[in-house]
């Protein structure tokens, strides 16, 4: 019988997720990136919306929520799949007010004027059953899986933009963001790239080999040489793990350092991050996990107590340009994005 | 209603709930006005609401009246927009069609009667609406402080030191609901003379039991190294996304901006005003001296000013009932309202 099937399939697929991400989080399996994340999870919802039973938006919207809580409480760190579960929260808001045939362009954000104007007590309970409901949701769905395909090819679009010639170049790490839009303009320009290793796990020397493959210039430094080599380097690249509300960052340790010597350099600091790292969180996360710890062996273990956080937060006024799939973007203007992709309602789950 | 029962009415709110916003007090004022008035046209109404306005201020001469204001004079043109009153003839292309046909002057007297009827019903039917709609956006903004409470507590870690400026009843309820999820802080006060109302906030802390220390207006620079975080209330929101608040909060800001300290504004979406100081000269005298200052004293730069202009770029981030704001969002706000 296909019903039954159906269920204990989609019960055993979200499974598999769950258990992929532990242990992507852990460093025992592959390290996956975010772009492969938002993509499982956004397949992921597509398969709940079309397999899972409801009858009405309300329900729908319930049966995500519910299933996101848990898919986020298993990797609190790997914040795209928050947003991917947000965005296609929207999308079904979006689809039932279309259905209903009212335009929800005005009525989407909190605003002065809709607390001067509305009529009633706004309760918008999604209860209407729509037959075409579920074909549009699907639909959308795959439109924004579409767009999850092409942002890091529209992000290295618009690297001829950015990189001239002879210029150098520094950036941390490995973003597989950053790799492309590098890439990409080296195919017309001549430039050269410095990497900071990024200690302990050095994903800057997989980074510089990379892009001496592809036939850039690329020089290793260590973190501890980021300020001293900085006064010749004419802009600085990054990407992220996630982009905050406030058009701050949150990434890899050692990115803040790098941008601290950017500003009392007076270097453009540029992040390449496609918009499903965008988050509705704000400000400083507190809870930076340090779930990495590093291997000492000898007497020294017992007397010491290690600290390894995996992530830096890189206030708003260290940046000055996001590159996204959408274009370019001061900090200030997040917020406006931010808008335009979730409903306030969703930034809790 | 006239002047002194308008005065009377809006003292009386104020003494009736010293917790609500000034602004509310002058809202509800309005409103009330608005129900008793007897006009026949909008613009009428408009005009006698501005004069009621005007006779608040010069009882109470904060921004945050003025912006209250200024935002119910908005909530009618945009409530009377919806429902399109016109009194004008030439709107009504039937009666200019019977005018020229009708002969008997009766039949034209009975017509216009009728016309000025139906006039009449629809400005009443409007300010129905426009009653009801009032009513409904005063509950919403009572319920404005629960939610800037609810949004800004996070920020509160345990074990925090926080710095505030004299006595804001947003900031008290922000602080109560951070002590009610039973974090760990303490709060230095600034005294904040010519009024001391930093002594008040104080009392109000210590109720709550929060460890609360006054410290003189001048000791804010000796005091930030131990603080963590700054909060501030605002009597009004500009729209560059800067504040207008007590005098003292602009030195705060530079001194938190000089030692990094994130410097967090929480006020209600009411408090929005549409001024565009660029510097302190820049606010209006009528803000910064007492409505009896005004009244009273011929050369005002022998006064003390009771506000300053604090620019958007010494505040971290802003809590307002629409959600965190950054102060680049503030003036977004301001336009989809007024434009």
């Amino acid at each position: 019988m296909p019903g039954p099937d159906k269920e204990t399939d989609l019960t055993e697929r979200i499974e598999a997720f769950l258990s992929d991400l532990k242990r992507g989080g852990s460093g025992t399996g592959p390290l996956r990136g975010s772009a492969e994340t938002a993509r499982e999870t956004t397949a992921l919802l597509r398969r709940i919306t079309a397999q899972a039973r409801w009858s009405s938006a309300g329900d729908l919207m319930e049966i995500i929520r519910k299933e996101g809580r848990r898919i986020t409480a298993a990797q609190p760190s790997e914040t795209t799949v928050g947003n991917m579960i947000r965005r296609v929260l929207k999308i079904v808001r979006e689809e039932y007010a279309r259905s209903r045939g009212s335009s929800e362009e005005t009525d989407q954000q909190e605003s002065l004027h809709k607390l001067l104007t509305s009529g009633g007590l706004s309760e918008e309970n999604f209860r209407q059953h729509f037959a075409t409901l579920k074909a549009n949701v699907i639909e959308a769905i795959n439109e924004l899986l579409t767009e999850l395909e092409g942002t890091t090819d529209n992000i290295a679009m618009q690297a001829l933009e950015h990189i001239h010639s002879n210029e150098v170049i520094m950036t941390i790490g490995r973003s597989r963001t950053v790799e492309a839009f590098l890439k990409d303009a080296a195919r017309k320009r001549k430039f050269h790239v410095i990497v900071a290793e990024c200690a302990p796990f050095c994903q800057g020397h997989e980074m510089a080999t990379s892009l001496s493959k592809a036939g850039i210039e690329t020089t290793v430094i260590a973190d501890a040489a980021i300020f001293a080599v900085m006064s010749r380097v004419n802009k600085v690249i990054i990407g992220t793990q996630t982009v905050l509300a406030n058009g701050g960052l949150r990434a890899v340790n050692g990115t803040h350092t790098l941008a601290l010597a950017a500003k009392h350099h007076s270097t453009p600091l540029i992040v390449c991050a496609p918009m499903f790292k965008l988050s509705p969180q704000v400000g400083r996360l507190s809870s930076l996990n340090s779930q990495f710890t590093i291997c000492i062996s000898g007497e020294i273990l017992s007397k010491v107590n290690v600290h390894c956080p995996v992530f830096d937060y890189v206030p708003p006024e260290l940046i000055t340009l996001f590159i996204s799939n959408i274009g370019g973007h001061a900090p200030s203007y997040i917020y406006r994005l931010m808008s335009e992709l979730y409903h306030p309602e969703d930034h809790e789950l | 209603m006239n002047e002194e029962e308008l005065v009377e009415y809006f003292r009386a709110q104020m003494r009736k709930d010293p917790d609500m916003a000034s602004a509310v007090a002058a809202i509800r004022t309005l409103l009330e006005f608005l129900k008793r008035d007897k006009g026949e046209t909008i613009l009428g109404l408009r005009e006698s609401l501005t004069g009621a306005t005007d006779c608040l201020t010069g009882v109470d001469s904060s921004v945050a009246v003025s912006s209250g204001g200024e935002l119910f004079l908005r909530f009618i043109s945009l409530t009377s927009l919806e429902h399109q009153v016109s009194g004008l003839p030439g709107t009504r292309p039937f009666l200019l069609h019977s005018w020229t046909r009708s002969s008997s002057r009766e039949i034209l007297g009975v017509k216009l009667v009728t016309f000025v009827n139906s006039v009449r019903q629809d400005l009443s039917r409007c300010k129905k609406v426009m009653e009801e709609r009032g009513e409904l956006f005063l509950e919403k903004i009572s319920m404005s402080r629960a939610k800037v409470a609810k949004l800004c507590h996070t920020f509160i870690k345990d074990g925090a030191k926080i710095l505030t400026h004299s006595y804001s009843r947003v900031v008290l309820r922000v602080l109560e609901k951070a002590a009610a999820e039973k974090k760990r802080f303490s709060v230095y006060v600034t005294e904040s003379q010519p009024d001391s109302a930093g002594r008040q906030m104080a009392d109000a802390l210590r109720k709550l039991n929060v460890p609360v220390t006054v410290v003189l207006d001048a000791a804010v620079g000796y005091v930030l190294e131990k603080v963590d975080l700054v909060i501030v209330g605002a009597e009004g929101v500009v729209e560059s996304g800067g504040i207008i608040n007590k005098i003292g909060t602009y030195q705060m800001a530079v001194c938190s901006k000089a030692h990094n300290k994130p410097f967090y504004v929480v006020a209600e979406s009411f408090k929005f005003v549409r001024l565009y100081p660029l510097n302190q000269q820049d606010v209006p005298d009528k803000f910064k001296y007492k409505a009896d200052t005004l009244k009273t004293v011929k050369n005002l730069s022998e006064e003390h000013p009771m506000i300053d202009y604090t620019p958007p770029s010494l505040i971290t981030l802003l809590f307002t009932d629409l959600g965190v704001l950054t102060p680049s969002a503030v003036s977004d706000e301001l336009i989809k309202l007024y434009l």
